[in-house]
């Protein structure tokens, strides 16, 4: 080494940092107007530390090579007609689901770290954020063409966009998004790089990836490499916004605290919909919901908050709910996704007997006491009524806008009820989580879109069942109802060879 | 095969054995570099090889790109050594390090001290000075014994030719019982170092703050002695606990020292003081008689630690609680194979305590 080379972190200070500026003829507070009303007090953005120092030009050429290998495994797959090789067609449900829901939010997160990276006055969050923002509107991007993709084979996958505006559950990725992006620039790297990214992500890029693999979806397998090598950046990012407030000034802890509290009870509703992912919605599964909550967040989590006790900073408020929750949380969720599989983009099913067993093997405090009961009595109904659909629409949460299908913590047959007055009028949430965001900012949340209010009001194409879907715009018979009446299945069949069956899954649907 | 893995811009150098990653062998010497998921996805712990050859290994094709395998860089939790290799890190290089050859001493012990029931000092004449930083450790190779030990040094860096080692005997330990039980004035030994990566930051004018306990006071006997030797006028305050009056060794040298310098405070705390002490200092654990002493407040200050685990941990959450940070707290830290291989379990959150 010559003395005079500059080593990493001066190349890194020089092509960022020292390209920053004191403004002096607008004052500071009026370009950055968003730094200060959150309450975090911020005395010194040279503490900042930059968890990757990476520069711009360097940044374009490492993703410049992603884009190059992923496409090309994206175009060899394509070609290959390698969605022919995945387990089966009930697995692209579970991918309907990941990509109708996530695609929008890294759209949104593309702005949001936009928005973040210009109001922030210190150049290295400036930096880091703004270089999220790009790799978010990449990630948008490469599952856009996966969309497109799967979209010539595949229903549900044809309107994304329109979608995510629209359709009920839809609603719940879009509105944690919503909340974090109208939150001030503080908040909003809390609720997705800390609380999302780092403490929860290993729960939705786990089963996500490993289920592709294990379910052969090389293609989703691949993206999934190339996000984590930028999803590492990410995650740091995280844990330096919470230290660098933390750090900063002793009165920002209990902002701080609040914001976990909240984003963290948040992504784990929002995660509910991965656990019926996980345990019902892979064919071939990778590991139970309650393993993975017990790994992710009880031991990792737990280690991290440890660490986070020396600041002052205590577990999440109600993560002890979560675990009282991991044994119920999948089995409850898909239970509502079976009776609206009418109204939704997806395909539901009756686990199979051997799906059951290892629920019962990985859940046996709970599946055989109070789900197979359940699956027993629909399947029954099914072979002597017909498919059962609920026709009546369910209450939603007002913050996290999931039906409320969860139970009381310490009673699994009991539904769990909670409701808050505001300015004379009640709303209902589905856990005391859901209740206290709602007490702490209710001008925020009186004012949540909820699809089955707005169905009631009459601003969602009708009242029926058929008017709604078609201002979704799903097509009955289609995109939606049971796998087993499902194109989809008719299709895979015939691809696949197995032709008698298709001849009459292809009749029944004809029938509907 | 052993190969030598020198890491830049720290000048450190450590053994690499066939098929041991880099990072696994710079973590194992206590050399931190920055890592995250620990098999190659993630590119947290890429480096620059600047000379030698390695071996990429698992590093995955979207974390270390082909135009950066080009340009020699490579990812330490994957990478293996096909030659001795020269990296440069993304680490930064401390003003206050001292470049110290790492050597080996013939040593005579021409003195065995008995400081309390459990601990002994041991003096030792080395057949050539030694030059060490103030807080830095040596290897001691004990008859019998396959590996070395490592013992702080606790004498001042001024005296480089008779060395001082205090020593308590460990339950049941091998090394400690041999010293304690069969050493004897005229053996001789073999030693290595200077090793370690604890010294103090005398280029940042700030006040500093020891914490000791139980043996833990040798490398801090060391820096005091040092910095009051020089003349070094800052506030140095020094936090030292042991159970009972019994074990409070070198309690009159400090209590001297403290009448000499009127920089120099010492705080001794006893944490649960025997009848016969008459104590009518703090009791207390050391945490919490630096909190009482502070009134909970360390901000702007340098914080060195030194003693068993425990009291580590409690000192590190009563001074972070008394809003003074990672950058300003320094330690001595072995991170053994089972924490760099259980990376995961610990949280990323803190790198250097």
């Amino acid at each position: 080494m010559t003395a005079n080379k500059m080593n990493m972190r001066e190349k890194y200070q020089r092509m960022t940092r020292d390209l920053a500026w004191k403004p002096t003829y607008q004052k500071e507070d009026d370009v950055y107007p968003q730094a200060k009303y959150e309450g975090i007090i911020i005395h010194d953005w040279d503490k900042w530390e930059d968890p990757f120092r990476l520069t711009v030009d360097a940044y374009w050429k490492y993703q410049a090579e992603k884009e190059r290998k992923l496409y090309a495994i994206i175009e060899a797959f394509a070609q290959n007609n390698a969605q022919l090789n995945v387990t089966d067609a009930r697995y692209i449900n579970a991918l309907k689901l990941f990509l109708t829901g996530v695609t929008p939010l890294e759209y949104a997160a593309h702005r949001g770290f936009a928005m973040a990276g210009r109001n922030f006055p210190g150049a290295g969050a400036q930096v880091s954020s703004q270089f999220q923002s790009i790799d978010e509107l990449r990630h948008a991007q490469t599952q856009i063409h996966t969309i497109s993709h799967y979209n010539k084979y595949f229903n549900g996958f044809h309107d994304f966009n329109h979608m995510h505006q629209r359709v009920w559950y839809l609603s719940v990725p879009k509105s944690f998004f919503e909340d974090a992006m109208s939150a001030g620039p503080f908040e909003f790297v809390t609720a997705v790089s800390f609380s999302f990214e780092y403490v929860l992500t290993n729960l939705l890029f786990m089963p996500f990836m490993s289920g592709a693999a294990f379910n052969d979806d090389m293609a989703t397998v691949t993206f999934g490499f190339s996000a984590q090598s930028d999803e590492s950046r990410h995650m740091t990012l995280g844990l330096e916004i919470i230290k660098f407030m933390l750090e900063q000034d002793e009165r920002n802890v209990p902002i701080v605290q609040k914001w976990i509290d909240k984003w963290f009870w948040r992504g784990y509703r929002l995660l509910a919909l991965v656990s019926m992912m996980m345990d019902y919605m892979l064919p071939k599964r990778v590991m139970s919901w309650q393993e993975a909550w017990e790994m992710y967040f009880e031991q990792n989590g737990g280690a991290l908050f440890d660490d986070l006790a020396r600041y002052g900073i205590r577990m999440p408020k109600y993560w002890e709910v979560s675990v009282k929750e991991k044994s119920r949380l999948s089995h409850e969720v898909w239970s509502i996704f079976y009776n609206y599989g009418h109204a939704a983009a997806i395909h539901t099913w009756l686990p199979k007997a051997s799906e059951m067993d290892w629920l019962s093997e990985k859940y046996p405090e709970t599946f055989d006491k109070y789900y197979r009961p359940r699956f027993d009595h629909w399947a029954e109904h099914k072979e002597k009524n017909g498919r059962w659909y609920n026709n009546t629409l369910p209450m939603l949460c007002q913050c996290c806008q999931i039906p409320m299908g969860f139970t009381e913590p310490d009673d699994p047959t009991t539904i769990c009820y909670r409701e808050s007055e505001y300015n004379g009028v009640k709303y209902h949430f589905c856990s005391d989580g859901c209740k206290d965001i709602f007490d702490d900012e209710p001008e925020k949340y009186v004012q949540a879109w909820l699809p089955v209010h707005q169905i009631y009001q009459g601003n969602c194409g009708g009242a029926s069942v058929p008017e709604v879907l078609e201002w979704y715009h799903l097509k009955h018979g289609q995109d939606n109802l049971d796998y087993d009446d499902s194109q989809d299945k008719a299709n895979w069949n015939k691809w696949k060879g197995l032709t008698e069956e298709a001849a009459q899954v292809m009749k029944k649907a004809a029938n509907e | 095969m052993t190969y030598q893995l020198e890491i830049e811009p720290l000048g450190e150098a450590v053994d690499l054995a066939e098929e041991q990653t880099l990072l696994d062998a710079a973590l194992r010497q206590g050399i931190y570099l920055p890592h995250a998921c620990l098999h190659g996805l993630c590119g947290t712990c890429k480096v620059q090889v600047v000379e030698g050859e390695i071996e990429h290994g698992d590093a995955s094709p979207f974390a270390l790109m082909d135009f950066e395998r080009d340009e020699g860089m490579a990812l330490a939790c994957c990478a293996t050594a096909l030659s001795d290799v020269v990296i440069e890190a993304d680490v930064e290089e401390d003003p206050d390090a001292i470049r110290q050859p790492i050597e080996d001493f013939k040593a005579t012990v021409v003195e065995l001290n008995t400081l309390t029931p459990t601990a002994v000092a041991v003096f030792l004449e080395l057949d050539k000075d030694i030059e060490f930083q103030a807080g830095k450790y040596i290897n001691l190779h004990l008859p019998d014994l396959d590996q070395p030990r490592a013992f702080s040094l606790a004498n001042a860096p001024s005296n480089g030719r008779i060395i001082e080692l205090n020593i308590r005997r460990v339950p049941g330990g091998q090394a400690t019982g041999y010293i304690h039980d069969q050493l004897k004035v005229g053996d001789e030994l073999k030693l290595s170092g200077p090793y370690g990566r604890f010294f103090v930051r005398k280029s940042s004018p700030d006040p500093v703050l020891f914490l000791a306990g139980g043996t833990g006071l040798s490398s801090p006997k060391s820096m005091i002695l040092d910095l009051l030797e020089a003349g070094d006028d800052r506030e140095i305050t020094l936090v030292y606990g042991q159970r009972n009056g019994a074990e409070l060794y070198y309690h009159d040298l400090f209590t001297e020292l403290a009448e000499k310098h009127s920089n120099f405070t010492y705080v001794p705390a006893l944490s649960e003081p025997a009848a016969d002490d008459n104590w009518e200092g703090a009791t207390g654990f050391v945490h919490d008689v630096a909190k009482a002493h502070f009134g909970g407040m360390f901000a702007g200050r340098k914080a060195y630690l030194c003693g068993p685990p425990p009291m580590i941990d409690a000192c590190l959450t009563a001074l972070m609680r008394g809003r003074l940070f990672e950058r300003d707290i320094y330690m001595e830290k072995f991170i053994t194979a089972a924490d760099a291989a259980q990376g995961l379990k610990r949280s990323p959150l803190f790198k250097g305590v």
